[in-house]
């Protein structure tokens, strides 16, 4: 059943003539974890942000159609009831920081203040995010002195502590460093699996490919496809779009390697299977 | 850490002290002496100052503060010593120069009254977290807004200070002069304002944008992590210092009525 569903929404900013978001329709399902993808204007933070509720309540602009989460219409709701029900990572965790605390521990709570629950509920919660995202050992650090993993997961643990139904993750990972990267898609793992709604916007494809359930492309505001990432990084169209498919798609394709269904592989673990399948089969050929 | 604020936990019983206990201090260890126009009144709170920062072990760190006003001071004993209206009595000279009575006499009473108001305020800033000072405000009903924006000050403006000194490094790599003369200073300075400004803008707006997904803007009633800071003789040290300040009101009104 759908849980998030978009009915022609668009949405152009103030003093743009462009729709940023142009007439997307799409539902998703509660706990799938849907990767956002496109070139860079393509409207996937727009997207992250009407996911949100900061379009239309942060930025005015003129804005059409439906968002609705759950039974929450995304334009009428209140902070309070959107604060609840979805929660945003930014790129730059540095911006994350709320500068109003001293440890970790207290600006992971920052939120849980401001939604007025109760002190023991709060610790509990705080201890609970903290440790689901193994950051429980940098607890009286400073925020401003951890490395931009550890700041990115205190984002992340900030936002989870709120328990939301949803979380937008608009490229998070961008401004990390590998082993900061492999923290955050660790942790976006354990979530989807704890049954959270997630959208991802990202640029690595790789990433979107292994973790997606689904991948929606966006160009130019439009949705132009919503589909597995096996059937969407077969799509033989990609490069209009600004988009390379992961590099295991584009091993496969030089070597004419496809699954059963047609499509390319597109992780490395089907492109191994795939690439061990055929290399019997090629060791076979050069025997004979 | 990096912080502006001149705090430091010392865990003495002044850093266990309710924030409100200190500023009511501050509001009667200024106004009793304004209103009473006793100068003893000001000095006697200057001692029990001093007295306090010494038993929060931060007295040193109060002297250059003391210090830095202390040159003001000079110059305003000089000046009221020599030059001041209706300075009649000679106390002593070095050669032309000639200090007066009357003007050492009303110099020390604005030095008395800056050294008290100094230290005073020595007592909040060095002995409270200014997000203990701000959270305790907002439980009493203080803007949450407000006390946001006056904490995150004290740790925002070092890390603007660090994208500061990023952007110059990058500036310099390109081959301009940032060290030299005061010129050469000044001219490295103009492109830097750009880039600084308009970095602070956009992390302005997007950490607007991640307090406003943390709720910031909810209109519940704001709950805690913290439990309040407060001692048992908080409570008396609040009572003293107000009514030693509506006393002095009183008196003052009495003073004029008659």
């Amino acid at each position: 059943m759908a849980y998030v569903t978009a009915e022609h929404l668009k949405y152009k900013y103030p003093g743009s003539d462009a729709l940023a978001l142009d007439d997307l329709s799409f539902s998703v399902e509660k706990g799938e974890l849907i990767g956002i993808i496109g070139k860079n204007g393509s409207g996937k933070s727009s997207l992250c942000q009407a996911i949100a509720g900061l379009i239309p309540s942060f930025y005015k602009g003129a804005y059409g159609g439906r968002l609705l989460l759950g039974d929450l219409e995304v334009r009428s709701a209140d902070a309070d009831e959107l604060c609840s029900k979805v929660g945003i990572v930014f790129q730059n965790p540095f911006n994350q920081v709320t500068g109003a605390k001293l440890t970790l521990y207290e600006e992971i709570a920052f939120g849980l203040e401001n939604m007025g629950i109760p002190r023991p509920e709060m610790k509990e919660r705080v201890e609970a995010a903290m440790a689901f995202l193994h950051i429980s050992e940098y607890r009286d650090r400073y925020p401003f002195d951890l490395s931009g993993g550890q700041m990115q997961r205190m984002a992340i643990a900030g936002i989870l502590a709120m328990r939301p139904e949803i979380m937008v993750l608009d490229e998070p990972v961008s401004q990390l460093d590998p082993q900061g990267r492999r923290e955050v898609f660790a942790a976006v793992r354990s979530l989807s699996r704890q049954g959270i709604t997630i959208f991802m916007a990202e640029h690595n494809m790789e990433q979107i490919a292994d973790f997606s359930d689904r991948v929606m492309l966006l160009h130019a505001g439009r949705l132009v496809a919503m589909d597995t990432p096996s059937r969407l990084f077969s799509r033989d169209d990609l490069e209009e779009y600004g988009v390379c498919p992961p590099v295991f798609t584009r091993l496969a394709r030089a070597l004419g390697i496809r699954k059963a269904d047609g499509t390319w592989p597109v992780t490395l673990a089907e492109a191994k299977e795939l690439l061990s399948v055929h290399g019997t089969a090629f060791r076979g050929c050069a025997h004979e | 850490m990096k912080s502006i604020s001149l705090y430091e936990e010392k865990g003495t019983m002044l850093n266990r002290t309710a924030p409100e206990s200190k500023l009511c201090y501050i509001l009667a260890a200024v106004a009793v002496p304004a209103l009473t126009g006793n100068r003893w009144a000001g000095i006697a709170f200057t001692v029990c100052s001093l007295v306090l920062l010494l038993a929060g072990r931060v007295l040193r760190k109060a002297l250059p503060m003391a210090a830095v006003s202390g040159f003001v001071l000079l110059t305003v004993v000089v000046i009221q010593g020599m030059f001041r209206a209706g300075n009649a009595t000679p106390v002593f000279s070095a050669g032309p120069v000639v200090f007066y009575r009357e003007g050492l006499s009303y110099a020390l009473h604005i030095v008395c009254n800056i050294m008290n108001i100094l230290l005073g305020f020595c007592v909040l800033v060095l002995t409270t977290k200014p997000s203990d000072l701000i959270e305790n405000l907002v439980r009493r009903g203080f803007s949450p807004r407000f006390g946001y924006v006056f904490v995150s000050v004290f740790q925002i403006i070092p890390q603007m200070t660090e994208t500061m000194s990023t952007i110059t490094d990058a500036q310099r790599s390109r081959g301009m002069e940032t060290e030299g003369s005061l010129f050469t200073r000044i001219k490295a300075f103009i492109p830097l304002i750009s880039p600084v400004v308009m970095s602070s803008l956009v992390n302005t707006r997007e950490r607007a944008l991640a307090l406003e997904a943390r709720g910031f803007a909810s209109r519940r009633k704001k709950t805690f992590l913290n439990e309040e800071t407060k001692t048992a003789a908080d409570r008396y040290i609040q009572i003293v210092c107000l009514l030693m300040t509506a006393a002095a009101l009183v008196w003052r009104i009495a003073a004029w009525l008659t």
